[in-house]
């Protein structure tokens, strides 16, 4: 009997060891989440509403979160970004108004090589919901220009860790693209009013850079404080499409500044080991 | 390090495919603004053909007179001059100084219409008002509606509160005598109380590029009638109508015209069947012109006006208003007391 359970105890230790170890071993994957509010200048045309470039203010609040994936988090990390902006233009005379509404949001994943000197390159693919709308305070039957897509995009990115005046600073830049995708516009000379009384037909129209060029180019330095850092940047985004004879033009450069940090999730009753690596989705 | 080769390679046979699309671009000067004025009505005008207007001779005939020293002023004028060879009430330039109006499309005609007669002679100005309708009930037991303009809101509430107070009436008569349209959406509103099932109202075709025979296909536009609980009216109806019965009002016209009860009386309408667009000149200044053509139920334009139905037309006699008379309302009068 004493042999029996000296057996199962040297077992049971052995398994806890063995489950120790594994736990040890499995890499922490923190969350990256920054936010950001962004001020700068916008210029909007949209040969819809006016044949004039409108030129003014732009602002925006963005969300952001990074995180290496749990498949394979050396080389693969995820990112949401979801976008809220707004922006008010003046036509060349400044008699008359363009606003500009829009909500986007975007997830995708890149691939990351890490390279000797601590640069990190990634190159991936991504999915967005773009939602706005453009409004003239001029016109009569034809004030809005509504706006919504669906992109499948490319994107890639190039970051490095780096200390600046003695603090550590992750520097990053990230251009997007649209590849492909879907979006609504009405037709040349169509009212909203023929849409609302049910013509359907000959909004939805089938997205590549031809006709729906779109470039958003973001420049960041989280200059780290501890797990928080504050984020300045700056945004440069560009649309330009082109359907059913009409042109929209949005164009905006902002300066971005914001905070972020670098945020552990751990499930309730389970522990970080000293030993796990840590693999962000920063560098 | 191993970047797939295609990708970068895609990224860079993308970027070379395109750029941002291009715009148009005007000086601020006056033969600029005078191309982009040319330019927008030529692109997007909508009844070139109907009026059998040359643009491209406008402009051979224009254009030589744009000199880089004239003022604005001169320039107004010139743009409006050009801008009254489209004979269209909807095609307007503002500036702050002025704003052109072609206004011979009712400035030819009579305007067979005094309000203060109908307000003092018939009413003794004692006449109800529900938001933007005027009513009341004249001595025939006729009741009598009008409404000033398409613009005026009208609520489902009041529309009820009118017809309620008219339900004891042989019949109605509607004056949009001066009306000069506003929203399409008070037509359909006030339309549905007089159906009595989905009806056709007309047809709308839009412009789908710069050609000037680049249009959609006709759609027809329904309207159903209002929903239940809503008063309606089903008795003989009159519309009035005059000269100055234009765009929205004009189109509220072009569909009571085909309903069973109703008669359309007095003079032919102003027309205005385009709904128009706007846009403006690198000056500031606005355009607005007809972008949009709007059809009758059967399919015919509308844009130069509506005659009345046969046998109603009627103008209003000039020297039988200083006694207090407005022949065109008892014109209606009396044809609904027959009807």
């Amino acid at each position: 009997m004493n042999k029996i359970l000296t057996i199962v105890a040297v077992v049971m230790a052995v398994c806890q060891a063995a489950a120790t170890d594994s736990i040890a071993v499995r890499p922490v994957r923190p969350v990256v989440s920054a936010y950001a509010v962004e001020i700068g200048s916008g210029h909007v045309a949209d040969t819809y509403l006016s044949p004039l470039n409108y030129s003014g203010w732009t602002t925006a609040f963005s969300y952001e979160r990074m995180q290496a994936m749990k498949f394979d988090p050396r080389r693969w990390a995820m990112q949401l970004k979801v976008d809220v902006g707004l922006t008010r233009t003046d036509n060349p005379a400044r008699n008359a108004s363009i606003w500009a509404a829009g909500l986007s949001g975007r997830w995708g994943m890149m691939r990351r090589w890490t390279l000797d000197n601590g640069l990190t390159l990634a190159a991936g693919g991504s999915t967005s919901i773009n939602l706005g709308a453009l409004y003239t305070t001029r016109n009569g039957n034809n004030p809005v220009a509504a706006k919504a897509s669906w992109t499948v995009n490319a994107t890639a990115s190039a970051s490095i860790k780096v200390r600046l005046l003695g603090k550590p600073v992750v520097v990053r830049y990230q251009p997007t693209l649209p590849l492909t995708g879907i979006f609504f516009s009405q037709q040349y000379g169509e009212l909203y009013y023929e849409i609302y009384l049910g013509d359907r037909s000959g909004l939805v129209h089938g997205a590549w850079p031809g006709n729906y060029f779109a470039l958003d180019n973001l420049l960041t330095a989280d200059i780290l404080f501890g797990a928080t850092a504050l984020r300045v940047g700056y945004h440069n985004s560009v649309l330009s499409t082109r359907v059913s004879n009409l042109t929209t033009r949005l164009v905006s450069h902002s300066f971005l500044i914001g905070v972020s940090g670098e945020w552990f999730s751990i499930a309730p009753g389970h522990k970080i080991s000293h030993e796990a690596e840590v693999i962000s989705a920063w560098y | 390090m191993k970047i797939p080769k295609f990708l970068t390679s895609l990224l860079v046979a993308v970027l070379s495919l395109t750029a941002c699309h291009s715009l148009p671009e005007y000086e601020n000067d006056p033969e600029g603004n005078f191309d982009a004025l040319w330019t927008i009505i030529d692109e997007h005008y909508c009844f070139f053909k109907e009026k059998n207007v040359d643009w491209r001779g406008v402009y051979t005939e224009f254009r030589p007179k744009v000199r880089p020293d004239m003022t604005s002023q001169e320039l107004f004028s010139l743009c409006a001059e050009m801008l009254d060879v489209l004979e269209d009430g909807h095609t307007n330039l503002s500036s702050s100084f002025n704003t052109s109006y072609y206004r011979r499309w009712w400035s030819d005609y009579p305007q067979n219409y005094n309000a203060r007669v109908i307000e003092q002679y018939y009413f003794n100005f004692n006449y109800r008002q529900a938001a933007g309708l005027m009513y009341g009930i004249l001595l025939d037991n006729i009741g009598y509606v009008r409404y000033d303009s398409f613009a005026d809101g009208v609520g489902e509430g009041n529309l009820d509160s009118v017809l309620a107070y008219l339900s004891t009436c042989n019949g109605l008569i509607i004056d949009i005598r001066d009306n000069g349209g506003g929203s399409m959406t008070n037509v359909d509103k006030i339309v549905a109380r007089f159906i009595t099932e989905r009806t056709l109202m007309g047809y709308i075709s839009h412009k789908t590029g710069p050609g000037h025979d680049s249009f959609s296909d006709p759609r027809p536009y329904y309207i159903d009638p209002a929903p239940a609980g809503r008063l309606m009216w089903s008795k003989p109806t009159v519309v009035l109508t005059n000269r100055s019965t234009f765009s929205a009002a004009n189109n509220f016209v072009s569909v009571m015209q085909y309903l069973p009860q109703v008669k359309i009386v007095g003079s032919r309408t102003g027309g205005g069947s385009g709904m128009p667009f706007s846009s403006e000149l690198p000056n500031g200044w606005g355009i607005r012109f007809s972008a949009c053509s709007v059809l009758d139920a059967r399919g015919n334009t509308t844009e130069f006006g509506i005659d009345p139905s046969p046998g109603c037309e009627v103008d209003l006699d000039e020297r039988l208003v200083a006694d207090g008379h407005d022949t065109m309302l008892d014109f209606a009068v009396d044809m609904l007391c027959q009807m």
